[in-house]
């Protein structure tokens, strides 16, 4: 389990995550939706330890991140895994390259434990045809994939994703959340996605937590958000076209 | 202010840069990628601006010798100690400074905005270390060694120009180029060449890692690397002559 107590962030001043608690549990996808700017990225930079908050804790299993020294810091670093939002894939490496990367910085296994443990990575994203081509000859959706086979080539114990939908057609967006579900619940992963996608929310949001303009608004399912009464919330779920097309919000 | 923040994130980021790498294998492997690109990749520049710049001081200083008084074997020994002690340590430093100093801060720069750094610190890698170091150790060992073949280059230059105008005898050129050599100017150059190489990847290197925003931001970067690389070159050529020539 991933806790986060009384996390406030700024930049230049400006207060952008003000005094967040919330906790994502383990084997299900735990959703951070809201606005843009509301400071849905932010957070979750501030959980895997891109930013250093300005006060507050974050704790995996009990562990409080920001206690701990730069080397029990890597350890945590080394059951997470992270989809970002443009994929980061490494440019310089083939898509095999880019998931073997951390079984080659982190394992001391032999070669051929490697190239099996790419190989089923590449095979449950379904891009095993794609292992010797670089990322920039693979469209959108397939960088996503391959980022989410190197996030789980260590086997994490945490998966955040940033935005796994952004810039992603209404198709290739459901196979990368079913992808991110499946994945979730097979290896019982606390997995954090972050996303504005109200198609997501329904598909995936097992627990969800909507943050408004720095602030935790409301928590709570996919089955609960569209009955819930918070303004902040229903003003948000109404600007979804989606939710106004099919009757559900007006 | 903001001068002092920089150089203190400066040195903070080299520190990160020096920390001890974990594994040692992959940062060999990058080392002899970097020593081809940053290295191997920038001899031929060096090759050209060096022949050419070597065959011109030969001609300047011939035609501005009138003198009959003034001994002929001097033009060479001219061009092999102005090879030596300035062009082939500054002038060619400068030169890398435009061509891997932009090249490091945008690859650095861009691999920033597409968060390829974040994903390696969120991996519990060593981003600055892992990026930057083989950069650095490359470029600390071929800076002396272009410095060296450009003064070589150079000295072929001024040559194959006295061969082919007969500006002085060839026999006077090859007298001034062997006799008179003080072995310290080399030692002199090459400490001038391996600092600059340093500076020219650090300062490069920290531009494009620190970099805030998208392309507008790298492509200033970039400039921002090789200004700031030429001015401290001139700067410590400055100082770096008078602490060994005085």
């Amino acid at each position: 389990m991933i806790e986060v107590k009384d996390i406030n962030k700024s930049f230049n001043e400006v207060a952008v995550l003000k005094k967040i608690t919330a906790d994502f549990q383990p084997g299900i996808v735990n959703l951070i939706i809201g606005r843009s700017g509301s400071g849905k990225t932010v957070l979750l930079k501030t959980i895997v330890g891109l930013h250093t908050p300005d006060s507050g804790d974050v704790l995996f299993n009990g562990r409080n991140f920001f206690q701990l020294n730069n080397t029990n810091r890597r350890y945590i670093r080394r059951e997470i895994g992270m989809l970002f939002q443009g994929g980061a894939l490494f440019d310089w490496a083939t898509v095999e390259e880019n998931v073997r990367f951390p079984l080659d910085f982190f394992t001391d296994w032999t070669k051929k434990e490697k190239e099996i443990r790419v190989s089923f990575c590449l095979e449950r994203v379904n891009l095993l045809h794609a292992a010797k081509l670089m990322p920039s000859e693979l469209s959108g959706g397939m960088q996503k994939r391959v980022a989410i086979a190197r996030a789980i080539s260590l086997n994490p114990k945490y998966l955040f994703c940033d935005e796994p939908n952004s810039g992603l057609d209404p198709q290739t967006s459901a196979v990368i959340d079913h992808l991110i579900f499946e994945i979730t619940h097979e290896y019982k992963i606390t997995t954090v996605v972050n996303t504005h996608d109200l198609n997501s929310v329904l598909r995936i949001g097992e627990k969800i937590i909507f943050i408004h303009q720095g602030q935790k608004w409301w928590e709570g399912d996919r089955n609960t958000i569209l009955t819930s009464q918070n303004e902040e919330l229903r003003d948000y779920l109404i600007a979804s076209e989606v939710l106004i097309k099919s009757g559900i919000v007006k | 202010m903001n001068f002092f923040y920089l150089a203190g994130l400066y040195f903070v980021f080299l520190k990160r840069v020096f920390s001890k790498p974990e594994k040692q294998k992959f940062y060999l492997k990058n080392i002899f990628t970097e020593l081809w690109n940053l290295g191997i990749s920038s001899i031929g520049i060096v090759a050209i601006i060096s022949f050419f710049i070597g065959a011109v001081i030969t001609l300047q200083t011939a035609y501005n010798v009138t003198s009959p008084l003034f001994p002929l074997y001097l033009i060479g020994l001219g061009t092999r100690d102005s090879m030596i002690l300035e062009f082939s340590s500054t002038i060619v430093s400068l030169i890398l400074a435009g061509k891997i100093g932009s090249s490091i801060a945008g690859e650095i720069g861009t691999m920033r905005v597409t968060e390829q750094i974040d994903a390696l610190e969120t991996m519990g890698v060593n981003p600055a270390s892992f990026l930057v170091m083989p950069k650095i150790v490359a470029m600390l060992v071929m800076s002396p060694v272009l410095n060296i073949f450009s003064v070589f280059i150079g000295i072929l230059g001024g040559y194959i120009t006295v061969w082919a105008t007969s500006v002085i005898p060839l026999n006077d050129f090859l007298y001034g180029v062997t006799t008179e050599f003080i072995p310290f100017y080399v030692t002199y150059s090459l400490v001038k060449s391996t600092v600059f190489g340093f500076i020219i990847t650090s300062v490069s290197a920290f531009q494009g890692f620190y970099v805030k925003g998208g392309s507008l931001e790298v492509g200033r970067a970039g400039t921002r690397s090789v200004v700031y690389s030429s001015i401290l070159i001139l700067i410590f050529n400055l100082i770096l002559t008078q602490l060994l020539l005085a």
